[in-house]
């Protein structure tokens, strides 16, 4: 098994998810100016604590069925909906980001000290960013699997989706060595620092 | 190097198409390594090299892609160097002396500091067994191809310089918005890399013709080297499970000549592309003639993901100075700690303020400046698109950071002392670094022009041996202070006149050192930035923070010599009154004012409005009642129908909460009705951390009355249920994010029926649903504003 780090994921933010991210609707929101520039002041300050890494891993699917899958290295996910949505994958690509620890100690220290707005706002950038950083290493993905005559389904699914239970989180965790990433994991499933995300998608 | 450049003199040099796509179609399976595949099936390879030889090839590539360490290792191979010897040696039996063999280095599969794990110069190394391999084979020539970060394509292009001085072509791989998956666009990726060495640039793979086009089309005005084209056939589509490339020989041929007119020298194809689509390219090229480039060097700067071309610019080029330890303790202390956290603020502050570059020193006591200095520029180089200023007066810290930054740097400074000549320019001239020329010379700092002018002399022919033009150089005027050097101004002002009229080149100045002692420095400043320009400045260090803009008489005639001791100018702005802020408030009620402060989220004015209405006599309950809770009410409201989106809510909460403070002492005394605040006990529940939410729930509770005992987050039912008790609180607002959390909440509320207590409860966060919410015995709260809504109800 070989994990991919990128150690530092140069993306720019999509404020227009962002916005939408904190309610914003392009027909019926009214922000005045003064404000916009806060909220895009703050996006940008929140740019220099995020800290965007990833690790990915390509596995081979050894078996698969209606309810579940198995990968190389016998690691087995249990669930109808990912077996339904890796059908006809011979590979699957599973891959985790963080935004780093900074940006969540500024949330906080944000939060304590009343500046609930920058909180939210820093809260929002971030949780976009993890999932852009997503999307970006499964483009890195998508260009080397081409060379290869392989295509990765644009798509990607979550543990928490549908029947794919949280606990299962702790296999990514494990399979991507997340510690080295500065990701930890708590007793009820959950990976910290908080805007960190895992996920999964076929290869075929 | 020479048959190459004798092959341009005649033609548009054609290349090959697809070798990884023609060797699947020739029967390599799905998967294999195309290096072990073809050192096992030599005469299949020989024969792809052949046909396109025979279609017209006048460079094939050697099938040594993927022949570095790291992607031989997936498949076992680790003869490495034996490996691309024989690739190289079958291309060259096959073609002969009838066509030239490019030796291939494409990506590692790695990614390299600062981007990712593998140290520079490992990579360079990776690099370095793979040339030496190729040369054993007897390439003819480079090419770097495929490149999606440009910090790999210079660790590749620096290995093949250190080891060889073969013609190398560089082409880097931009997805359909134009720009690298690592956010390089075409135009920085030549300025980088051109800078650097590579003798030809250009792009492959990416996309379709058509799409490449765009990105030539980019770099035309700015190549100083021969451009390269090698497009897909087409956009790949997915049929049958299969990845195809569709687009026909002829179509793909037919946009060649566009290519052609558009400065490209040399031309092929990649993935899909097949001998026939090389036929029908070369059949199209009769009669193009290669065109020159416009230009032998270029003043431009790049970041990994930026740019700035100076000689375009019509505005003056501002060099932001923050990043510098001297005079920040706080920057020095966290230099020391190995902190990153005030560099990257800086950064971005300077950014958002207006600054094109950024100068970088991190000289203070006690650091190691080359360990240092590297690790800053490898931070900036991620958190920041600007271009970086290396600025030392220690020549291994330059060399370190020019090697190891993903773009085309500039150096501060050189001047003519000695070292800087032998040691510090052939570093400038390697690494392709623009470069500050300071005037210095061996005798300390020259005060006259006629001093400062022999040392640029000096300087200059000296760089000019080394290849170095001067579209590679900015003169700095040298600024000194007016309080210690009357004429310092004048003589900074004639050196920058003269550099541009004699050499036609980038000048610079560090600008707020000529108002050194006196007082309103930011009008000095902002006058001397004038006359500067006015001469022919077309850079400025300085703080973008509080850099000014303007002209000022006074200030003129201090810097020009004409103020005697600037006495005058001292008299004029020791007596200046603060400036009066304009505001848009002025015609205002109080009340309006209140009112406006909270419907638009004003926490910092709230309070002085509140004094104002209260100084004419009306009381602080009717400040509460009539002003704010109504100001509230509508902000809810609008949040509800999306008028407002949630920073909006948050910070009209939070002017709320600011005038509440001042208030609440004054609203129980002087005969005001204490306000009676039912009890909500906040919690979000055990293993869950994700709080953000419910923060903003009690803020809005307390805003709407409410007495807020907030537990925080991951708190234990036991200790809920003992504060339930404690406060006799009647409402319980419970809050979970994660499905495996909010099991938790049902556990609270078991335990409170069990124990008989008279609370409600509400529940809210991400995956709490009305149904769930009802299941447990909760009402549900989908946010802050329905929080406040369900607690009126509850309560």
């Amino acid at each position: 098994m070989n994990v991919k780090l990128f150690k530092s994921i140069s993306i720019e933010p999509n404020k227009n998810n962002i916005y939408r991210h904190l309610g914003y609707s392009k027909e019926k929101t009214e922000v005045h100016g003064v404000m916009r520039d806060q909220v895009d002041c703050y996006i940008d300050d929140s740019l220099s604590v995020i800290d965007l890494k990833g690790v990915a891993e390509v596995l081979t699917v050894k078996k698969a069925d209606e309810e579940r899958i198995e990968l190389e290295g016998d690691i087995i996910f249990k669930s109808k909906g990912l077996a339904q949505f890796l059908k006809g994958s011979n590979e699957v690509l599973l891959m985790a980001t963080t935004a780093g620890t900074q940006i969540m100690e500024e949330i906080q220290k944000n939060s304590s000290s009343g500046d609930l707005v920058r909180s939210v706002i820093y809260d929002a950038t971030a949780g976009e960013m993890v999932d852009d950083a997503l999307t970006w290493i499964m483009n890195y993905y998508k260009g080397e699997l081409v060379r290869k005559g392989k295509q990765l389904d644009p798509r990607r699914f979550s543990c928490g989706y549908g029947d794919f239970a949280l606990e299962e989180q702790k296999i990514f965790w494990d399979i991507l060595k997340m510690k080295d990433l500065g990701v930890q994991i708590t007793d009820s499933y959950l990976l910290v620092p908080e805007k960190s995300v895992t996920a999964i998608t076929g290869i075929r | 190097m020479a048959k190459i450049k004798n092959l341009l003199k005649k033609r548009i040099v054609v290349l090959d198409g697809a070798t990884g796509t023609e060797l699947q179609m020739r029967g390599m399976p799905k998967g294999a390594c195309p290096e072990k595949w073809c050192l096992k099936n030599p005469k299949l390879l020989s024969q792809v090299h052949r046909d396109y030889l025979a279609a017209g090839s006048d460079i094939v590539y050697t099938c040594t892609f993927g022949a570095n360490r790291y992607k031989l290792a997936e498949y076992g191979v680790k003869d490495i160097r034996g490996t691309n010897r024989r690739l190289a040696q079958i291309a060259k039996k096959a073609v002969g002396n009838k066509a030239l063999v490019a030796g291939d280095i494409g990506p590692t599969g790695k990614f390299i500091e600062p981007f990712g794990p593998l140290a520079f110069d490992e990579a360079v190394n990776a690099f370095k067994e793979q040339v030496k391999g190729l040369i054993d084979g007897g390439v003819d020539l480079f090419v770097i191809e495929t490149m999606i970060d440009v910090q790999e394509a210079r660790a590749a292009l620096i290995a093949v310089k250190e080891l060889t001085a073969k013609f190398t072509m560089v082409t880097m791989t931009f997805e359909q918005d134009g720009r690298t998956l690592n956010g390089t666009d075409p135009l920085t990726a030549l300025i980088t890399l051109q800078s650097l060495g590579a003798d030809a640039v250009g792009c492959n793979c990416s996309a379709g013709p058509k799409e490449m086009l765009k990105f030539i089309a980019s770099l035309t005005p700015y190549a100083k080297v021969p451009l390269v084209a090698k497009p897909n056939a087409g956009i790949p589509k997915l049929v049958d499970g299969k990845t195809i490339f569709d687009m026909p020989p002829k179509v793909f041929a037919s946009y060649a000549k566009r290519f052609a007119k558009l400065g490209v020298c040399f031309i092929g194809g990649c993935c899909g592309t097949t001998p026939e689509h090389i036929v029908n390219l070369k059949q199209n090229l009769k009669g193009a003639k290669p065109a020159k480039s416009k230009r032998s060097a270029i003043s431009a700067l790049s970041s990994a993901r930026d740019n700035i071309v100076l000689e375009k610019r019509k505005n003056i080029a501002l060099v932001g100075e923050c990043i510098n330890p001297t005079g920040r303790k706080a920057l020095q202390a966290e230099l020391c700690q190995g902190k990153t956290t005030i560099i990257r603020q800086l950064a971005k502050e300077q950014e958002r303020r207006g600054a094109d570059i950024l100068d970088v020193n991190v000289g203070a006591p006690g650091i190691d400046e080359v360990t240092m200095m590297k690790n800053t520029v490898n931070l900036l180089s991620v958190a920041t698109s600007l271009p970086l200023v290396i600025d030392s007066p220690n020549i291994k810290a330059v060399e370190t950071a020019l090697r190891v930054y993903p773009g085309r740097a500039l150096i501060n400074s050189i001047s003519a002392e000695k070292e800087k000549i032998e040691k510090l320019l052939p570093v400038a001239a390697k690494y392709g670094a623009m470069f500050i020329l300071l005037p210095l010379g061996f005798k300390g700092i020259p005060k006259t022009f006629q001093e400062r002018k022999k040392n640029v002399e000096y300087v200059w022919a000296k760089a000019k041996k080394l290849g170095i033009q001067k579209e590679d150089i900015i003169i700095d005027g040298l600024v000194m202070a007016i309080s210690s050097l009357k004429k310092a101004a004048i003589e900074t002002i004639k050196t920058v006149a003269w550099s541009m009229k004699t050499f036609k080149c980038n000048t610079i100045a560090g600008l707020s050192n000529v108002s050194f002692g006196l007082p309103q420095r930011s009008v000095l400043n902002s006058t001397f930035l004038e006359i500067l320009k006015k001469n022919g400045l077309s850079l400025v260090i300085a703080n973008p923070i509080r850099i000014t803009k303007g002209y000022s008489k006074k200030a003129a005639d201090v810097l020009l010599n004409r103020d005697k001791d600037a006495a005058r100018y001292i008299a004029h702005f020791s007596k200046q009154p603060k400036q009066e802020l304009k505001s848009e408030l002025r015609d205002l009620s109080a009340k309006e004012k209140v009112c406006k402060a909270i419907l638009e989220g004003n926490r910092e004015d709230i309070v002085s409005f509140v004094k104002e209405l209260l100084s004419i006599g009306v009381s602080a309950k009717d400040i509460v009642y009539k002003s704010m809770i109504p100001s509230i009410n509508k902000v809810g409201d609008f949040f509800d129908q999306k008028k407002y989106f949630l920073p909006q809510l948050i910070a009209s909460a939070e002017a709320m909460k600011a005038a509440f403070h001042f208030l609440e002492p004054r609203l129980q005394e002087k005969g005001g009705e204490k306000i009676k605040k039912t009890v909500v006990i906040l919690a979000t529940v055990k293993g869950d951390i994700h709080d953000i939410g419910k923060n903003i729930v009690a803020l809005m509770l307390k805003n709407h009355g409410f007495d807020v005992v907030d537990l925080g987050h991951d708190v234990d039912p036991k200790k809920i249920i003992s504060e339930i008790k404690r406060h006799k609180s009647p409402i319980v607002g419970l809050s979970a994010l994660m499905t495996t959390t909010m099991v938790s909440m049902k556990d609270v509320i078991n335990e409170a029926k069990r124990q008989k207590l008279s609370c409600r409860f509400m529940a809210g966060g991400a995956v709490i649903t009305p149904d769930y919410a009802k299941s447990i015995g909760a009402k549900y709260s989908a946010d802050g504003v329905s929080a406040v809504k369900v607690a009126k109800c509850l309560s």
